[in-house]
């Protein structure tokens, strides 16, 4: 037994007044669970303290909070680990970000949540004819959506959305993992539909900013994060959708211009990520503008000597032997043969045999 | 140490000033610089998320140059973005015999060979790790007192936490306030620190994007930095180039600068501002320019410039 | 004032399939959980379901094996239907969306468990449960204009009409704190079971017995009670389920000799015996001291006998488990477990379509005893009883409704319960603490109606249990407020559960004789001419629970020795 010191972030909407912190002691093991401390201060001091939980063993998704401002389930983490990563010694409990607070520990998930869920159209969309007995797919298939069918929908991925922190209607991590749960789906007749409502939405697939932050977040090893990478690659990819946030034609240049310079030519990315792939996407209509906007910015640039004309006009590049290499692996690799993805939730390590 | 050295594009490109002052420190701490430049892109996430496998191989081919760079002890970076983008293709080169084969079948008409096991270290990653703060502190000649400085981390380089190997021995996510107060300067807490700049969805969602660098900054300014370092010059560029923008965005003043990791090393190994190209920011870094002359005639620079 | 055809209390598998099922069969619906509906404990279930799919393998052997495993005192009319009707529910789900792992050939791929002849359990990893779960709630969203939801509900009392019909529910929004009345044709409860009687137990901190309770209280007869199960492999130190997913892929048991010591008991099934069996055998070991760990209060169940590749690919939750909660890599070491509680085979008793005795009340899922699983339930069977119970219950209540008129409780039911809500409130700050008296019930549960049991031991439960109800009645709540008001919730919870364990304490010692999970030390034989048949309990006032008997159905399998 050891005793820990939990701080807790109270709030009760019936009182008038703010949120306000709370400390309580407990008595447990060093490898028990955060929840089980507040349930101790909750069963010993103090039944209003609130917190939503059930199963204990991270399999039902109640208890997302942040601990030392970091979202975890409370039965996922341990008092000992907990006091360790905490500032002063003393573990700090608050409700999850990005959604309101209902009471204590408790947030409004469905405000934020399942209204996102609900956004992605999530059930199956079964393939015709349904077939008498199972539908016969591949067998890695089920392993790769059984990644996102692990999510518990707990939130914690939500709560640190740094996407969502500044654009609050974006669909967010759990919602488009769900959405690759049927695109990753071969049983599903939708996918095309699917993947473009996703890429042409402003807060869809291509408002992540991908900073692996609902990877860290996640209890359960969804990795949302890569979940909506895989279905920009079906949506750019597989399906050629060119969506109006840029976000195929971004990915395109860049892809393209590393195979032409083997080195990033930033000074034609950004014309090309509005206009298209090509050398006059900047006397596009649609490039004009955007470009026009960034025009003080890169004067300012040039005025600072940051950037030189020659370094615009002439973009580095590698030697030719080396860009002639660059382009042999594209056409190995990137041609029109079905894509290799290697996964390793799906193959595991070599090690791991 | 001599270390194969990659400087990645955007250090090349838009940013010319963190390749620029790497190369000036690089002697000051015994950094032997054998650029691989016959390496591409590490891709930066979007050739992963367009193929990966094109990802995987164009890296395996930048990490078999490495190996094959002679008396080297490992490959650094100086870029988030590269460290986290190659981070992630090595793993899944490591993972698997197989999958290494088919990508080093790929790369054998070159010659090369990718075999598992580099280390890959971002510049910050060595400093604190191969050079260590002790020696660190040893070669400081202009120490950074008074300067407080906001540690900005850039996704790449501190999630996820496994692939990027942090742990309780290595802790990687702390590494930037350990440096600045190895060099002498205040360390900013401010609640940006290890957010996203937003430069990825820059052409596709502006405004997120330039709501999240202006927020940081703004977070950073009401903390009382007088300056940014990040290890990532695509950070740099939403938080310093595109500064005016995101000033437009957030509607306040900001006028933050926003240092590259080498730059301010390199202040503190004692090189003047402009050896170290500060004054090709966007942001001028007046403050921190002020504070380097007021505080540089104590230092015979000839002394510092030598090392 | 919400209405309809069919009410269900319960969102969990049995809820859910009742919903829908109603729901298509034309009724409107209202789905009414205390919890948001994927934290119901259906969540929790793991290793997968049973059904006879595979070509060599045939319903009547899934039923034999069901029957063999709830030691005869299953009703094989309802087994029958439970086995027939599995392939073609599995088939549903899968068509609906649940992402069945496959063989090399793309087909469902199946796996052995316990208490089976063949292989015969379809799989999602070791998440069967959630995958189920959410993908029936899948189905939820998408069918929200017929079926309505109320998540975060509770549900304070049936609601009896003159007829003696249930016609409702009283309810209240958790969130704030708002009572309701539930106007309904047909209930179907389908909230769970009471393993929180028991301390340590795999059951959620919601498994409170409400609906076994609520339908009690009303006059509903509650069958086979004294049959509560204990799992063969829950975590020594705090309960956590270790699915039999595990031993299925091959897993053993190990005592501190290092020896399967399960060849002493079960010479052919071995480790993938029935779970009574195997729970009485590791009990039996630790008892004869040869346990493993602090005590010798353990076991040790040994996964590294199975490729890593396969585990970490089908059994990856408890990979984490025994990272996360024991600190064991159980791909390296063997990991320590023990005998936990883990099901109640009893609960409010039904026909095969989920009908009680009391016209309009229907039950599926745990909290119902229809009764397949008889005094042992076999591995992967749960979630077949919710499915196929809690559908006919559905299709059944659906269509009873259409006969009848929308029922009007008075008024007068909702000021019953907000009084009673009130009352708990006032209490005096005098009496016990709720989590006290709950933690007391739990331990004595544990220890005197478990895997043994004996005259004394449930004589001494049912003297603790008496005094906790008594306690129960001061015990106070801290909090006084209307908005996620838990801790009034956990004063109601506590009265339920005093009564499932009464229920489970009479029955058991009623039954004198061991079959199934039900071992007596004083009684060890079957003694199938005398005790064949089911315990009853009914509700007497305040007073004793009332007991009577009825017959178990037998169809094709006559009584036998049963050997694994």
């Amino acid at each position: 037994m050891a005793e820990f010191t939990l701080r807790l972030r109270r709030y009760d909407p019936e009182s008038g007044e703010g949120p306000f912190w709370e400390e309580h002691t407990i008595d447990l093991e060093p490898h028990r669970s955060v929840l089980e401390g507040i349930l101790q201060a909750k069963d010993r001091f103090d039944g209003s303290i609130g917190i939503r939980c059930s199963c204990r063993a991270a399999i039902c998704g109640s208890c997302g909070v942040k601990i030392n401002g970091q979202p975890d389930l409370a039965c996922h983490t341990h008092l000992e680990r907990a006091k360790r990563r905490s500032k002063d010694g003393i573990i700090e409990v608050e409700p999850m970000g990005n959604m309101p607070v209902i009471k204590d520990l408790i947030v409004d998930m469905e405000a934020v949540h399942w209204k996102k869920i609900r956004r992605v159209t999530p059930w199956l969309i079964a393939k015709q004819p349904v077939p008498e007995r199972e539908y016969i797919v591949p067998r890695e298939t089920m392993v790769d959506v059984t990644q996102s069918m692990a999510c518990i929908q707990c939130g914690a991925c939500v709560s640190d959305c740094l996407s969502m922190e500044v654009d609050p209607e974006f669909i967010g991590p759990a919602a488009l993992a769900k959405a690759y749960r049927f695109v990753g789906d071969p049983r599903d007749a939708q996918h095309r539909e699917r993947l473009e409502d996703l890429a042409e939405d402003p807060h869809g697939i291509y408002d992540c900013t991908h900073c692996f932050q609902c990877i860290s977040a996640c209890p359960k090893g969804v990795a949302p994060m890569n979940q909506i990478m895989r279905l920009r690659r079906r949506a750019g990819n597989d399906f050629h959708i060119e969506d109006r946030n840029n976000g195929e034609r971004h990915e395109r240049a860049f892809v393209s211009l590393i195979k032409r310079n083997g080195l990033l030519d930033e000074a034609e990315l950004l014309p090309r990520s509005y206009g298209g792939d090509s050398a006059l996407a900047k006397f596009k209509p649609s490039a004009a503008a955007e470009l026009a906007s960034s025009l003080p910015v890169i004067a300012r640039a040039l005025l600072r000597r940051k950037l030189t004309p020659a370094a615009v006009l002439k973009p580095h590049k590698l030697p030719r032997a080396d860009r002639d290499q660059i382009k042999r692996i594209y056409d190995e690799v990137d041609g029109p043969d079905e894509r290799v993805e290697f996964n390793i939730y799906i193959s595991g390590k070599d090690e791991d045999r | 140490m001599k270390v194969a050295y990659w400087p990645g594009c955007v250090s090349r490109g838009f940013t010319p000033e963190l390749h620029g002052s790497m190369a000036q420190i690089a002697p000051l701490l015994d950094i032997e610089l054998v650029a691989l430049d016959r390496a591409s892109c590490c891709g930066a996430g979007v050739i992963a998320e367009h193929n990966p496998e094109l990802a995987d191989t164009l890296n395996a081919r930048t990490f078999a140059l490495a190996q094959q760079a002679e008396g080297t002890a490992l490959m650094m970076n100086i870029c988030s973005t590269c460290q986290g983008s190659q981070s992630e293709c090595q793993e899944r080169l490591d993972a698997s015999a197989d999958y290494r084969a088919r990508i080093n079948a790929t790369l054998a008409d070159e010659g090369l060979t990718y075999e598992k096991g580099l280390t890959n270290k971002n510049f910050l990653w060595l400093l604190v790790e191969e050079i260590g703060l002790d020696a660190l502190r040893e070669r400081v000649r202009r120490p950074l007192t008074d300067l407080r400085v906001g540690p900005f981390y850039g996704c790449y380089i501190v999630r996820p936490a496994d692939r990027l190997g942090i742990d309780d021995a290595r802790p990687r996510e702390t590494y930037l306030g350990q440096v600045i107060e190895a060099l002498g300067g205040t360390v900013t807490d401010y609640a940006g620190t290890h957010k996203c700049c937003g430069f990825p969805i820059i052409t596709m969602n502006k405004d997120a994007s330039l709501k999240q660098a202006g927020r940081h900054l703004g977070d950073a300014i009401d903390a009382g930095a007088d300056c940014l370092v990040t290890p990532c010059p695509l950070c740099h560029l939403n938080l310093d180039l595109q500064q005016p923008l995101a000033e437009r965005t957030v509607g306040r003043d900001l006028g933050m600068p926003v240092l590259h990791l080498p730059q301010l090393v390199g202040l503190a190994l004692g090189l003047a501002p402009d050896q170290l190209g500060l004054q090709r920011h966007i942001v001028k870094p007046t403050a921190v320019i002020d504070w380097t002359t007021a505080v540089v005639g104590e230092i015979d620079s000839a002394t510092a410039a030598g090392g | 004032m919400p209405a309809h055809d069919v009410l269900i209390i319960g969102a969990g598998l049995a809820g859910q399939r009742a919903a829908l099922a109603a729901a298509q069969a034309g009724a409107s619906v209202a789905i009414m959980s205390k919890v948001h509906p994927v934290r119901s404990h259906s969540v929790a279930a793991a290793g997968g379901i049973n059904a006879a799919i595979a070509i060599d393998d045939d319903w009547t052997e899934h039923a034999y094996d069901t029957v063999k495993g709830s030691d005869f005192l299953g009703d094989q009319d309802a087994i029958e239907i439970m086995c027939s009707e599995a392939p073609g529910e599995a088939m549903h789900l899968e068509h609906i969306g649940v992402t069945f792992h496959r063989n090399e050939k793309g087909e469902l791929d199946l796996r052995a468990f316990g208490g089976a002849s063949k292989k015969r359990t379809a799989y999602v990893a070791d998440i069967t449960g959630q995958a189920i779960l959410h993908v029936l709630y899948e189905q939820l969203m998408r069918h929200h204009l017929t079926v309505e939801r109320f998540e975060e509900w509770f549900a304070t009392s049936l609601i009896l009409d003159d007829a003696g019909h249930c016609a409702g529910a009283v309810a209240r929004d958790i969130r704030t704190g708002t009572m309701e009345i539930f106007d309904a044709k047909s209930v179907i409860l389908a909230n769970g079971g009471n393993g929180q009687c028991y301390k340590p137990t795999t059951n959620a901190l919601i498994c409170t017995g409400d609906g076994i309770a609520q339908a009690y209280r009303i006059g509903c007869p509650i069958m086979d009670m004294e049959m509560v199960q204990y799992h063969p492999t829950t975590l020594a130190e705090n309960g956590f389920l270790i699915t039999e997913g595990a031993r299925g892929e091959g897993a053993h048991l190990l005592n501190s000799e290092g020896k399967r010591f399960m060849e002493k008991y079960a010479p052919n099934k071995m480790e993938l015996a029935s779970r009574d069996i195997v729970s009485r055998a590791e009990q039996t070991e630790i008892n004869e001291g040869r346990g493993v760990g602090p005590g010798g209060q353990g076991i040790f169940l040994d996964i590294t006998v199975v490729p890593k590749k396969r585990v970490l690919e089908a059994l990856r939750e408890i990979v984490n488990i025994g990272r996360d909660f024991a600190g064991t890599d159980i791909t390296r070491d063997p990991i320590m477990i023990r005998p936990g509680q883990h099901y109640i085979m009893g609960g409010v008793k039904t026909d095969v379509d989920g009908q009680t005795p009391i016209p309009g009340l229907y039950a599926a899922g745990e909290v119902a005893c229809v009764s397949v699983h008889g005094g042992n339930r076999l591995g992967a069977n749960s979630l077949l009883d919710t499915l196929i119970f809690g559908r006919r219950s559905g299709e059944h209540a659906a269509q009873r409704g259409g006969e009848l008129a929308m029922p009007h409780a008075p008024v007068s039911r909702l000021r019953e319960d907000t009084d009673m809500i009130a009352a708990i409130l006032d209490r005096p700050h005098d009496g016990r603490r709720i989590s006290e008296i709950k933690a007391e019930l739990g331990t004595t549960m544990n220890e005197y109606a478990a895997v043994y049991r004996d005259e004394d031991g449930l004589a001494t439960a049912h003297d603790v249990v008496h005094r906790l109800k008594e306690e129960a009645a001061s015990a106070y709540v801290d909090d006084r407020g209307t908005v996620f008001n838990q801790d009034v919730l956990g004063a109601l919870e506590l009265g339920y559960m005093l009564d499932c364990a009464e229920m489970t304490i009479v029955s058991a010692i009623d039954r004198k004789e061991s079959r199934g999970a039900q071992y007596r030390l004083d009684y060890p034989e079957r003694l199938d001419e005398e005790w064949l048949k089911h315990i009853n309990v009914t509700r007497n006032g305040d007073g004793e629970p009332g007991l009577s008997y009825s017959d178990v159905t037998i169809t094709k399998w006559q009584p036998e020795v049963r050997k694994y």
